[in-house]
């Protein structure tokens, strides 16, 4: 699929790797001597001074209620408090005008820089790409007047602007995320850009995912457990207390309790009010809040893990809450104050939105698919409370485990971030022969613990969960480094982009070895990559086979190349458009009534490739140095075909996968018993290489295009398979039950005999998209998968 | 029993004899130590010097009863530096095992109290990105414990894997 994956998500940046450090910013003005350096906004010290106002008033509130209850209010003796409090809101204002006046900073196309203090000079100058997130804060004081804090998120440490008009702070927020993501964007570009919502903050441009109702937040707030049981325990003491006439004695303890919960009422309720997930320009987005608005940004390549959660009478409702581990977000519980960025994704929401915001958070990982094992039966002596929910389960790339009744919580943790693995087991577990594993993530809500385990299993996962580790942070890593090599490609292109006709923003859909761009109704304009080892010849070869097909009507759209050529070093070709939606792209928001016949549309459009004319007889590859190539066999092609992708990932696969030599062996024994007439096979038949239109009877596929070097002269039921099984991979969520049963379409049209053949070719296409562990891991997880059937 | 804590394929490496020394001279010490104040105490004050007699006789059976249990969780110590990973093992009742990947490490600390310094006894703490990680080895000879510190760091470098 090298040639033809879907667009990678455009993930958060990573600052590791988003290269372009913040110098090369193309002002051709002379450089102004001295830099223009600016104050926060004039307002500033009035609501410093007001917020200090405020706390001292709640403060001696706080203590006339307090005190009131055991002597008389004698509202004269608090007169010579007031002069007090003047004194100190002056003060307040004093010192909050000397911070204002000597607080100055820069944010422009080279630089970030802060620099405080009147008497101790300190001038913080954070480099773009150190900058890990970007927030909006805004106290309820500021709201009034339209003022907004920036807060600056650089490794443990946290730098705060206070205060900038609201539209300034959004501004200079996207701007820096921009930089921070490593963007070459200037500072004057965002100027124009709409500002955001006063009640959301979301800009025009930003996608709500989702968005909690008050009536939801308060109901689940309600009928949550940490509410539910403050509140229990208050009545309880009320009630005994009055039957026996002594209420005044259960004030010492319901004081406490009533605080502890106006305190969750603040956070869960007031904090979370208007809550929204939103989708901007640069990732996801929070915001939230009654009083106080929070807005803040969730760094996806900080995420560490993810839990959900539901309390016991949330069940019946169907709801769930979502915290994340985000690194260097250690906050108590995560769940803060008006102030501190917080690690919840969803304060409550609907299996649906859990899905849609997991699938952001932990793009490609498909939980479903793991397979849970429950502890084993004696484990109910130890935990005869909840021994019924003890789950867990892994795959490759991600532990889940499942644990609680009161409150049902999950811990999902990617292997690549685990940190160590410590099995513990006390003297009654060693009685029963179970054991707890503890996976160790950084500090936050996640825990993963698997609890009570089978000695031998628990022993089992411990000691190889850190080889997943390993390889998940290996496969991680490289595609990282692959990511780096696509900034390098950009360099330039905008001018060739331009030649064309075309931008940046018409891309259609990129793969391992081009971008495709939209150039007019007709016609697209596609770059090959840099690292493209032959372009020139790859072109000239397909567009040798698509003429050779050219009035060869088989009832689908074929590619057409129109033009080719070389300039700025990059080797580009015009193709013709094909009419309609990419495949892949309309699955994604397809239901099911319509999806399924375009599926069995897709099914024909594949098995019509084999009417295509071959250019040369028997079996051959028909793409790549030396092509034409024939050879003799079936087997004899394919054993070829395979030569180039191991040799890179052979090492691997050994590694990953102990006894492959014999799946290999297994392989080669099944392919020299097919025979089969040779026809042409595309190869890497998947819904992003191929288009949707509507017909009369609804959409069905009407092209399949990206022949490539994987084209060859083989058995057409290689494509059928390829169909069926490469039909997994696509990101929707009923893709697994969509592949199985258009797997069952194919086995009534073909005979049973073919779900062997499928089998083989399944781990032909394991095997032959293997070197795909060096740039994506959800691939080759997939390949792991396909060979260890 | 043993094979659930059992390193794969590795011997484990123990501590130095001189922390069992030390815990057993710390336990015959401070139990007794303790034990006699009170005993003094009641004695003293209510003249009643059967009870600091029974006080005594408690702290004698305290003591003998510990001994053995220090030397056994001495003996359940050990760990043993893998290609990738470091183990560690310990304890009698609670038994653990803790794995940590050497490209994980973000710190690796060698410390000496007064006491252990008096034993020549040094411990090494590994730190990573998590919290719980609580990977101490204690009672190791001071060469040991540099040598494993400079080795620990010299592996973390060589895996470093960012986050």
């Amino acid at each position: 699929m090298t040639s033809s994956q879907a667009p990678q998500p455009t993930s958060p940046a990573d600052p590791e790797v988003s290269t372009t450090p913040g110098s090369a910013t193309p002002t051709t003005a002379s450089p102004a001597p001295v830099k223009q350096t600016e104050r926060p906004h004039p307002l500033t010290p009035f609501v410093r001074g007001w917020l200090v106002f405020v706390a001292i008033a709640i403060g001696w509130g706080r203590e006339i209620v307090t005190s009131a209850g055991e002597n008389q209010f004698e509202p004269g003796g608090l007169s010579w408090i007031l002069p007090i409090l003047g004194v100190v809101v002056l003060l307040a204002a004093v010192t909050g005008f000397i911070s204002w006046y000597f607080t100055r900073f820069v944010i422009d196309d080279e630089e970030l820089r802060i620099e405080t203090g009147a008497i101790f000079k300190k001038s913080t100058k954070i480099p773009f790409e150190r900058l890990q997130s970007v927030d909006i804060i805004q106290p309820l004081a500021a709201r009034m007047f339209g003022l907004a804090e920036l807060r600056l998120d650089v490794g443990n440490s946290t730098t705060k602007l206070r205060y900038l008009s609201r539209s300034r702070a959004s501004r200079f927020r996207d701007y820096l995320l921009a930089r921070a993501q490593g963007h070459q964007a200037s500072i004057q570009d965002l100027d124009q850009q709409s500002v955001a919502s006063v009640f959301t903050d979301l800009g025009v441009a930003d996608q709500p995912l989702v968005q909690v109702s008050p009536q939801r937040l308060i109901v689940s707030f309600l009928l949550s457990t940490e509410w539910l049981i403050p509140t229990a325990i208050s009545i309880i003491i009320l009630v005994v207390t009055a039957t026996f006439g002594v209420v005044p004695l259960a004030l010492g303890a319901l004081i406490p309790l009533l605080i502890g919960m106006l305190s969750l009422i603040w956070r869960r309720v007031i904090g979370m009010f208007n809550f929204t997930l939103a989708e901007s320009s640069r990732g996801l987005r929070i915001t939230r809040g009654l009083t106080n608005l929070t807005s803040q940004s969730v760094p996806i390549n900080r995420v560490q893990g993810v839990k959900t959660s539901q309390p016991l009478l949330w069940r019946a409702l169907g709801w769930y809450r979502v915290d994340i581990d985000i690194l260097g977000y250690a906050h108590g519980d995560g769940e803060s104050n008006e102030s501190t960025a917080s690690s919840v994704l969803l304060p409550v929401a609907d299996p649906d939105e859990v899905e849609l915001a997991l699938r952001r958070v932990l793009p490609g990982f498909d939980l479903d698919r793991i397979e849970l094992h429950p502890s084993p039966k004696r484990a109910r002596w130890l935990r005869w409370f909840d021994f019924w929910t003890l789950r867990y389960g892994w795959d490759d790339r991600i532990l889940i485990t499942e644990q609680g009744w009161l409150t049902h919580a999950r811990d999902v943790v990617p292997h690549a971030k685990t940190q160590s693995v410590h099995v513990e087991q006390g003297p009654l577990q060693r009685l029963l022969r179970l054991a707890d594993v503890h996976v160790h993530t950084p500090r936050g809500p996640v825990n993963a613990v698997a609890h009570q385990l089978d000695e031998r299993s628990a022993r089992e996962l411990a000691l190889t969960q850190l080889d997943r580790a390993r390889a998940a942070r290996t496969a991680e890593r490289e595609h990282r480094a692959v990511n780096a090599v696509r900034i390098d490609d950009h360099e330039g292109e905008a001018e060739l982009l331009a030649a064309f006709g075309t931008r940046r923003d018409q891309l259609l859909g990129s793969g391992g070895e081009s971008e495709v761009f939209a150039l007019d109704h007709d016609r697209v304009f596609r770059l090959y990559r840099s690292r493209h080892e032959a372009p020139r010849r790859t072109a000239v070869q397909l567009r040798g086979l698509y003429e050779s097909w050219r009035g060869t009507e088989i009832g689908i759209e074929l590619p057409l190349i129109i033009d080719a050529g070389e300039r700025n070093g990059r080797f580009y070709t015009v193709d013709r458009r094909f009419s309609g939606l990419n495949f892949s792209t309309w699955l994604q928001s397809a239901d099911m009534t319509e999806r399924r016949p375009a599926l069995i549309s897709f099914l024909d459009a594949t098995e019509q490739l084999q009417r295509l004319p071959r250019p040369v007889p028997g079996f051959a590859r028909l793409i790549g140095e030396g092509a034409p190539q024939q050879f003799g066999t079936l087997s004899e092609l394919l054993a070829s075909m395979l030569r180039g992708p191991l040799q890179n990932s052979r090492a691997q696969l050994e590694h990953d996968l102990p006894g492959i030599d014999e799946v290999w062996n297994t392989l080669h024994g099944d392919l020299a018993q097919r025979s089969v007439t040779p026809a042409v096979v595309h190869g890497d038949v998947c819904p992003p290489n191929a288009y949707i239109s509507k017909g009369p009877q609804g959409p069905v596929v009407t092209g399949i295009g990206d022949f490539s070097p994987h084209t060859v002269n083989a058995d057409p039921l290689l494509d059928v398979a390829g169909a069926l099984i490469f039909l997994e991979l696509e990101p929707y969520a009923d893709a697994p039950a969509d592949a199985a049963w258009l797997e069952a379409v194919a086995v009534e049209r073909h005979g049973r005999e073919i779900v062997r053949w499928i089998d083989v070719y399944r781990r032909y296409y394991g095997f032959y998209f293997s070197n795909a562990y060096a740039f994506d891991p959800t691939l080759y997880a997939w390949c792991l998968r396909q060979l260890s059937r | 029993m043993e094979e659930l804590f059992a390193p794969p394929a590795y011997e484990w490496k123990r501590l130095s004899p001189k922390f069992r020394s030390m815990r057993i001279l710390t336990s015959l010490t401070v139990t007794p130590v303790i034990f006699t104040i009170a005993a003094l105490i009641v004695g003293v004050s209510s003249g009643r010097w059967w009870i600091s007699g029974v006080i005594w006789a408690a702290a004698i059976v305290i003591v003998i009863i510990r001994v053995p249990f220090v030397i056994r969780s001495w003996r359940s110590w050990g760990y043993v530096e893998r290609d990738d990973d470091l183990y560690i093992t310990h304890g009698v009742m609670f038994r653990n095992l803790v794995a940590v990947p050497y490209g994980r490490m973000q710190l690796v600390e060698v410390e000496s109290g007064p006491l252990e310094r008096a034993f020549g006894l040094a411990s090494v703490t590994l730190k990573t990105a998590s919290p719980e990680t609580g990977a101490r080895i204690p009672g190791l000879t001071p060469e040991e414990a540099t040598r494993l510190r400079d080795r620990l760091t010299e592996l973390g470098e060589a895996h470093a894997s960012g986050l």
